[in-house]
């Protein structure tokens, strides 16, 4: 840290809540011109590390010794009157979902246009200028007329470039940018990150990327801090923190994070009938009002899904990707009776007409697991009573009581005995999820449909779950429709990868072969978009 | 907003003011009440009543007696007042006149009052100030008009201090100054629940604003104090407000009655009052619907104002 | 259930509005056995007499104990509303699930005609029910739960349609259960709270509405000493002994801002997140 002076540094930082130690002996330093990407999972500290550089932190908050210092000033010495002229215009900050992050009620052009007359001392008529000029160099093909759109009349590309702009405006030294992709679907995501590093390289800003994605910060960052409990474990040039990380934590890290190279099946699924099959399937939103109906003028429902065919053979997995919108868990929910459909459906090669002709064999052969075990799990009643359900339906194996057939359910996901007193509350995120696969493995499926069942959950938490899946199939033979929107992780598994787009099927490949040239045009994109670990 | 959104809204209200007018005529059909005896006097020989009765048609069958009322109610003709024999329509609209301009100078006044009190609360929320709002506030609420106005009127209306006058009312065309002193006890009456109901709506809006990531982050740009309160965080807030403003229409009608009662305000409250305890089915009819009909038009207008002040809302 | 309450107790509104329930609910039971005077004895010396050290709260035109008179009216003023409050609910909520659970047509004319009553301010129309029945303490309760009845339904409707879209009762249709369980033991205990929580606000409301009615002389008659009759019968006096009306009315107003505060103490108890 010795090269150039740094324009932010961290000195020594801490900062408690109560009794618990947020931030401990934080050091820190980016220098002019660098990315220094920080990387945690949820409860880190990393958020509250931007808010403490901010200077903008609950009156909760205690903080120890350490200094903060941007281009050698230090920070904690600011008054409030002083940190509001350097807040947003000598340190921005962006965030992580630019729908949340823009007042629905003001019009787009004005979030920049505050920016400028309040740190350029601008008169409106310059700062609408010099607003239009931003948006131009964002990449927004009508600045002017996106100036006068209100947020919801924008994509969520638009308006994070809009966000950008605004934070570029007044040219500030540092910028801290937390999770400024997350909320974007893969394309948009590397198209902004494209145009961060473009514009961090013009104008030289010294950036802090905080995320818990390390293979996207390994892309753009020159170093890489790992901060864990409070504590940066890890301070290193980017590609080293990959190769050869120094700490045990980061070593786990690394391993939890997906690569498509280092593939995690290795079986092929036998060459057997396919117990789940799929003909022209169509989903349909809504219903016809009775005005419509009455008037004879029925428009044809709008389609979630199209024509959509695939088949899923025993033991296979079978990925689905695709970005929000594009349909994914519209057929996932078609599978489980929770939506109609047009089309065949036949499992084993018995032929499901709709929901009403699912019956109990099929139900059991055919389960789900959702995306947030918050949701799916009914918050008053017991782990116990959520696990019996499904065996009262369908049977408690040979000679075991429901308790023992409840506690047999929670050793096969690797949660104690004893949680079948507990409420879902009581759970951390991963282990809720393990109920949930637990249920639905009660019933001894031959398919579970997973509809992004680890995207809420930090990457350590998603690896161990993701292997708790495989062992499972490796135990009982089951057969995964995975629906996911990482192409890393679903490439590392998957057996066969179906890409879905704004309701349509494009492409339904061998993973290897996945991107090849044969590939859709979609598909080669969403593969170039996906940030890949470095080294 | 389309114009087929509007017209579809408007059809809402006709359909509500419908059924509406069918409850109430239902329940003045129930009530113990005999207009043909009312008309007559107790005394009235048989042969009489039954002449009155088949002129007026109440010997029709329910429908048809409904089916002619609601079609003269549809030409404006709200019929005759049983007691005083003038026309009904004319003497609730009259009422209905001087009770909006109650329910008007009510709303302002809580308007001026609650929004500064809620946008305090919200800001010092934990300290002393929003803690004795939130009390003040849970108070309010709980206190039935009839209290309140009593309160009112042993301090302010005590002809012992001689502030105010306690009751009447005196058309503002022909004296100013007294109309209006007659108008601050009830409407200061009428306002308290409405304060108070209000005061913590925009409270708990207000603090859900404040922990929104689009004000942290205007903060986060160094943006002024004023701005960042008054066009991110009140602009936001009270957009909501509106619409429970709308709902306590119907408190604000509701307690009109009372509030008219008690200060002998001759509004349409306390017409529709004598017109119950008279049996005076004529009058009950009109009033109920035209109450009715006020309410739906007053959520069709604050429904119009949310969408004009929120872009995010398009009716199709 | 106990947890319920250890969390309501926690609350500061929790703590409070349940001590003063709690002391209305003693009036109510042991109201004439602790009051200091009989209620109906009239002091003919003491009348119109202001707070002090015999008659703690004043007396009445006839010099009626007012403490005592207030004691014994606890009993009707909190049976009569939380009364209402049950029958309006228990109404509301049966038509509030049905209608979301029917749907269809169904739906859409029950809920026109609750938008409908709804549009007739609560007090008028309970006016009218009363003028229907007749004046009394019991039938004041029955119009009372009445006009609360379309209020409870749409309640109860959109926190069963919002229950229903939950991904817990999804996977229960998933797994193929019956229609009977999935309302009974998938939703029914996530409806529950919501609307045990607007029953006791409306308690509040019930209190109110039902001392108007008596004001306005359609609910209780003479000689009780419901409260609302109580402040209808200090109104000739107003000037001369303002405490006569002053304390009823606080009365009144105490126990209404307790079902508020238990209220909302309720709702954060019941967060099962919480």
């Amino acid at each position: 840290m010795s090269e150039a002076p740094a324009v932010l540094s961290v000195e020594g930082y801490d900062l408690s809540y109560g009794r618990f130690a947020a931030l401990r002996d934080i050091r820190l330093a980016v220098p002019r011109g660098q990315v220094l990407g920080l990387v945690g999972e949820s409860g880190s500290g990393k958020t509250s590390l931007a808010y403490a550089i901010m200077r903008h932190l609950p009156h909760s908050a205690v903080e120890g010794g350490g200094a903060i210092r941007l281009s050698g000033q230090d920070l904690r010495a600011m008054t409030a009157q002083q940190m509001r002229h350097i807040r947003g215009s000598r340190l921005g900050m962006v965030f992580q979902d630019p729908s949340a992050s823009l007042n629905p009620t003001l019009r787009l052009g004005e979030h920049v246009i505050e920016v400028l007359r309040r740190h350029k001392r601008l008169t409106r008529p310059e700062a609408r200028d010099r607003t239009e000029a931003m948006l131009r160099r964002v990449g927004l093909r009508e600045p002017a007329a996106m100036m006068r759109r209100y947020p919801h009349e924008a994509s969520g590309g638009e308006k994070q470039r809009v966000v950008i702009a605004a934070a570029f405006a007044a040219e500030p030294e540092c910028l801290l940018l937390d999770e400024p992709t997350t909320a974007l679907d893969v394309i948009t995501a590397r198209q902004i990150l494209e145009l961060f590093t473009e514009l961090q390289a013009e104008t030289g800003v010294a950036a802090l990327y905080i995320s818990h994605d390390l293979a996207l910060v390994s892309r753009i960052a020159q170093r890489v801090a790992v901060i864990h409990r409070g504590r940066v474990v890890e301070n290193d040039p980017a590609a080293q923190v990959f190769s050869n990380p120094r700490e045990e934590y980061t070593r786990r890290l690394v391993a939890a994070v997906p690569r498509p190279d280092l593939r995690l099946v290795r079986d092929a699924p036998a060459e057997a009938a396919p117990v789940l099959a799929v003909q022209g399937m169509t989903v349909r939103y809504g219903r016809q009002g009775l005005l419509q109906r009455l008037a004879g003028r029925a428009a044809p429902l709008p389609a979630g899904a199209r024509e959509v065919s695939l088949e899923l053979r025993p033991g296979e997995i079978l990925g689905v990707v695709g970005e929000s919108g594009s349909g994914k868990s519209t057929i996932a929910k078609a599978l489980v009776g929770l939506n109609g459909f047009e089309g065949a459906l036949r499992h084993e090669g018995r032929s499901i007409a709709g929901p009403a002709a699912m019956d109990r064999d099929y139900r059991r052969a055919v389960q789900i697991v959702f995306q947030h075990p918050d949701a799916s799990l009914n918050p008053r009643q017991s782990i116990g009573q959520i696990l019996s359900r499904p065996l009262a339906l369908y049977g408690t194996p040979d000679g075991l009581s429901r308790r023992d057939a409840v506690a047999a359910l929670l050793e096969e996901v690797q949660l104690p005995a004893d949680f079948a007193q507990r409420y879902p509350h009581q759970l951390s995120g991963g282990q809720k999820q393990r109920v949930a696969i637990a249920r639905a493995f009660a019933a001894r499926p031959k398919v579970v449909i997973c509809d992004e069942i680890t995207s809420s959950l930090d990457v350590s938490i998603q690896a161990q779950i993701v292997q708790l899946l495989l062992q499972l199939r490796e135990r009982f033979g089951t057969g995964y429709l995975f629906i996911t929107h990482d192409l890393n992780l679903v490439r590392q598994i998957a057996h066969r990868i179906a890409v879905m787009y704004r309701g349509d099927l494009v492409e339904l490949a061998d993973t290897a072969a996945l991107g090849g040239p044969q590939s859709h045009a979609y598909t080669r994109a969403l593969l170039d978009a996906v940030p890949t670990p470095v080294g | 907003m389309s114009a087929s959104y509007l017209l579809r809204r408007l059809l809402t209200i006709l359909l509500t003011v419908l059924i509406v007018s069918m409850l109430v005529f239902g329940i003045t059909q129930v009530l113990p009440a005999d207009a043909a005896v009312m008309l007559l006097g107790e005394n009235a020989t048989p042969e009489q009543l039954v002449a009155v009765r088949a002129r007026l048609g109440l010997d029709l069958p329910v429908w048809q007696q409904y089916l002619g009322w609601i079609g003269h109610v549809l030409r404006g003709d709200f019929g005759t007042s049983l007691e005083t024999g003038l026309p009904v329509g004319e003497v609730m609209f009259t009422a209905l006149g001087r009770s909006l301009l109650l329910a008007l100078l009510s709303l302002l006044l809580m308007l001026v009052v609650a929004i500064p009190l809620g946008v305090v609360a919200a800001l010092r929320r934990g300290r002393a100030s929003d803690l004795g709002i939130g009390l003040a506030s849970y108070v309010g609420v709980s206190m039935p008009e009839f209290v309140t106005a009593t309160l009112v009127l042993i301090t302010l209306g005590n002809p012992a201090f001689g502030l105010l006058p306690s009751t009447g009312y005196v058309p503002l065309t022909e004296d100013f100054r007294g109309g209006l002193a007659r108008l601050v006890l009830p409407v200061l009456t009428v306002s308290v629940i409405l304060v108070a109901h209000v005061v913590r709506m925009v409270r708990s809006e207000m603090v859900d604003v404040l922990g929104t990531d689009y004000v942290r982050a205007a903060r986060m740009k160094g943006l002024s104090r004023p701005r960042i309160l008054f066009r991110h965080a009140l602009r936001n807030a009270l957009l909501p407000t509106i619409t429970v403003v709308a709902l306590d229409i119907g408190y604000l009608l509701g307690g009109i009655i009372v509030v008219e009662e008690i200060f002998a305000f001759p509004g349409i409250g306390r017409a529709l009052i004598v017109a119950i305890q008279q049996r005076d089915l004529p009058s009950i009819q009109a009033g109920a619907l035209i109450m009715a009909a006020t309410y739906a038009l007053a959520n069709l207008l604050a429904d119009l104002a949310y969408a004009a002040l929120d872009k995010r809302i398009r009716y199709a | 259930m106990p947890d319920t309450l250890r969390h309501l107790l926690r609350t500061p509104q929790g703590l409070i509005g349940g001590g003063i329930i709690l002391m209305a609910l003693l009036a109510a039971i042991g109201g004439p056995a602790i009051a200091p005077f009989d209620p109906e004895a009239f002091h003919v010396r003491a009348r119109f007499s202001g707070p002090g050290a015999t008659y703690w709260l004043g007396t009445d035109q006839f010099g009626r104990d007012i403490l005592s008179r207030i004691l014994a009216g606890a009993r009707s003023t909190l049976f009569l509303a939380v009364a209402a409050t049950a029958l309006g609910t228990v109404a509301g909520a049966v038509l509030g699930t049905l209608s979301a659970f029917i749907g269809g047509w169904v739906d859409e004319a029950l809920m026109r005609i609750v938008d409908a009553v709804m549009a007739i301010p609560n007090l008028l129309f309970t006016l009218l029910i009363v003028t229907v029945l007749g004046a009394s303490g019991v039938n004041a309760l029955i119009a009372l739960g009445i006009a609360f009845t379309p209020g409870m339904a749409r309640i109860t409707r959109s926190v069963a349609l919002a229950v229903r879209q939950q991904d817990f009762v999804n996977a229960a249709v998933a797994r193929g259960e019956t229609g009977s369980f999935i309302v009974l033991r998938e939703m029914l205990p996530n409806v529950v709270g919501p609307i045990i929580v607007e029953a006791t606000i409306r308690v509040a409301f019930a209190v109110m509405g039902l001392a108007t009615l008596s004001f306005l002389g359609l609910g209780a008659q003479p000689p009780s000493s419901e409260w609302g009759l109580m402040v209808a019968e200090a109104r000739p006096y107003l000037f001369r002994n303002a405490w006569m009306m002053l304390f009823p009315g606080l009365a009144i107003a105490l126990v209404a801002v307790a079902f508020n505060l238990f209220g909302d103490g309720l709702r954060d108890a019941l967060n099962p997140r919480a």
